[in-house]
């Protein structure tokens, strides 16, 4: 690094204006990247945490929970193979509410679970419900911006149903949409209009069934039983409308810059180091190892990379301070990590050709030249 | 007893294959011995820079055997000769050479560095060989604040630096007016009496001569005397 240092020392300019670019770059990486995964979040954090890991949904539905339709045959099926308490089903409808006394119009998720299921909404503020309790839903937090709060009354547009919000929960999206959870008392008056006597812990037909199963059970549902998918949790999730589409163009993106950091590191050390082929003759002649000047390279673009990318994460930290809370933007740390090495990764990968031509450069250049 | 620095025994060097080969140097004899500072002349194109490499151990003969500071390196890899090089060989170069980016002394640390030297060793050495040159004052200055006298003194010291059994220059004074070119080669010479060490300088520029022990002609691939 003898040789490394001192040469930043020496041209500050020059290696301060890649280092701007680098940081640019590395600081758009990662803001793309939170945004991809808030939106991602926000799309579909209703399915990624609920705790269940298999979905059964009808086997003409490709894989769309709404296209789905199944019935009680169909859970009687699963349960004999999961059991009783791994396997509940779920129902849900997009749907307009507007909340009586104040200005709002949501598009919301409706979400029918068996409220002493698996998938039972975790209320973090509020009452619970429970499969007996009637005309009153758990919502979530995210309508709290508008104005929705515990013991408002919101309204399904197309129906009219009134229904009283009992409690909060938290990080529950579909589609972009808050969830609102129902029991299926309240989902059979919502759907058909008729108010069912007694309670059920689920309607007759639905969209899916979760399951909580192993990889063993999961094969042998598929094969077990007739005209039902068995997808992954990852498989739902991509098949919610609109997921890919926003991940895939986003993932590009991202794509787009690490290649680009990478072919402008290239571009910018080999301009450098094809600049100083005959210092390099000359350190080779005087007995320098190839292996030295190789390091020397490598090293500046790990401190360049390394620097920047320290900056342009101190400067993601400053800006998520500062972003609006509706802002979908999420960077967890294993995200961090992962995204840093890779920025670090195709920088190291990008000067390698400079670090061949250093290779190549031969001491007998040294000899006999006139020129600098 | 003079011992012999360099000894080169019917070293050939052919480039080219079959029918078209090309004899730079054919069954040349040299020996440079202890204290000795030999001028190599001859005009361009008659193959200099073949055999300042080949003597420097930068180009492997095609035939014959070189000896430095007693040392073969006919059966040596690249690698074992850049280690060889870096410890045996001091080498100035047209125009000095320096690192633009290193100031005077580091230019010196950085060579005892690779050679892997302790650093308050080398800080000595570097101080010592700077004073004796009459550069100590620019120790902290790049090479483009010197002028190119002075860049040539701290090339000579950076030869010197890693305490190499010979010194191998090509065309020191090449880029120098004659009196700045003539302080470089008495400095050298008397360098090489001082610390009892052999120097070869290839050159064109007759007037340098007066300092050398022997001044030889490259000429047809074999050194004459005159």
């Amino acid at each position: 690094m003898f040789l490394a240092m001192r040469e930043l020392r020496h041209s500050k300019a020059r290696y301060a204006l890649i280092m701007v670019i680098m940081l640019l770059v590395s600081f758009l990486v990662l803001f793309v990247t939170g945004l991809a995964k808030g939106l991602a979040y926000a799309n579909i954090s209703a399915i990624e945490n609920m705790p269940t890991n298999y979905y059964v949904v009808q086997g003409d539905a490709e894989h769309k929970f709404r296209r789905s339709q199944l019935n009680d045959s169909n859970l009687k099926d699963v349960r004999a193979i999961v059991g009783n308490e791994n396997a509940t089903p779920l129902s849900m409808q997009m749907s307009t509410i507007t909340a009586t006394d104040l200005d709002v119009k949501a598009d919301v998720t409706f979400f029918a679970v068996d409220m002493a299921g698996p998938i039972a909404p975790k209320v973090v503020q509020g009452a619970e419900i429970s499969n007996d309790t009637v005309g009153s839903v758990i919502v979530d937090r995210k309508l709290e911006e508008s104005g929705i709060k515990i013991g408002s009354v919101i309204s399904d547009q197309q129906t009219g149903m009134t229904l009283k919000v009992a409690g909060f929960v938290e990080d529950n999206s579909y589609s972009h949409t808050p969830v609102v959870y129902i029991n299926a008392h309240d989902w059979q008056e919502l759907t058909t209009g008729v108010s069912q006597k007694g309670a059920t812990d689920h309607p007759a037909s639905f969209n899916l069934i979760a399951v909580h199963a192993t990889s063993d059970q999961a094969t042998s549902l598929q094969e077990g039983l007739k005209g039902v998918d068995v997808i992954t949790q990852k498989e739902a999730i991509a098949s919610i409308p609109g997921y890919s589409e926003e991940q895939g163009s986003l993932l590009m993106m991202i794509a787009f810059l690490f290649v680009i950091s990478a072919v402008v590191l290239a571009v910018f050390f080999y301009v450098i180091t094809i600049q100083k082929t005959s210092q390099f003759g000359i350190l080779k002649a005087m007995g320098t190892k190839t292996s030295y000047l190789a390091w020397s390279v490598l090293g500046q673009v790990l401190l360049l990379s390394v620097s920047s990318l320290v900056v342009s994460l101190l400067m993601i930290g400053g800006m998520k301070m500062i972003l609006p809370e509706s802002m979908p933007f999420q960077l967890n740390t294993p995200t961090l990590i992962l995204t840093s090495s890779l920025f670090v990764g195709m920088s190291l990968i990008g000067s390698l050709i400079s670090v061949l031509k250093v290779a190549k450069v031969d001491a007998l250049e040294a000899i006999g030249r006139v020129g600098a | 007893m003079t011992t012999a620095k360099l000894v080169m025994k019917q070293v050939t060097k052919t480039y080219g294959d079959g029918d078209s080969t090309l004899s730079v140097l054919n069954k040349l004899d040299f020996q440079v011995n202890e204290g000795e500072f030999v001028a190599v002349l001859g005009p361009s194109g008659s193959g200099k820079s073949t055999f300042l490499s080949t003597a420097g151990a930068l180009l492997s003969p095609t035939n014959g055997e070189i000896l430095i500071d007693g040392e073969s390196i006919a059966d040596k890899n690249k690698a074992e000769l850049t280690e060889f090089r870096l410890h045996k060989i001091g080498f100035m170069f047209q125009n000095a050479q320096l690192l633009p980016y290193l100031k005077v002394e580091e230019q010196l640390l950085f060579v005892a560095k690779i050679a892997k030297l302790s650093s308050s060793e080398s800080k000595k050495r570097s101080a010592y060989l700077l004073k004796r040159l009459g550069i100590w004052e620019r120790r902290n200055h790049y090479p483009e604040k010197l002028s190119g006298g002075e860049k040539q003194r701290v090339a000579i010291a950076r030869a010197w630096m890693n305490n190499p059994a010979i010194l191998f220059a090509d065309e020191p004074t090449a880029s120098l007016d004659f009196k700045r070119g003539k302080e470089v080669v008495q400095m050298l010479a008397d360098e090489v009496k001082r610390e009892g060490k052999a120097a070869v300088m290839v050159t064109h520029d007759e007037r340098m001569l007066e300092w050398c022990d022997r001044v030889l002609y490259l000429q047809d691939g074999i050194l004459l005397e005159r």
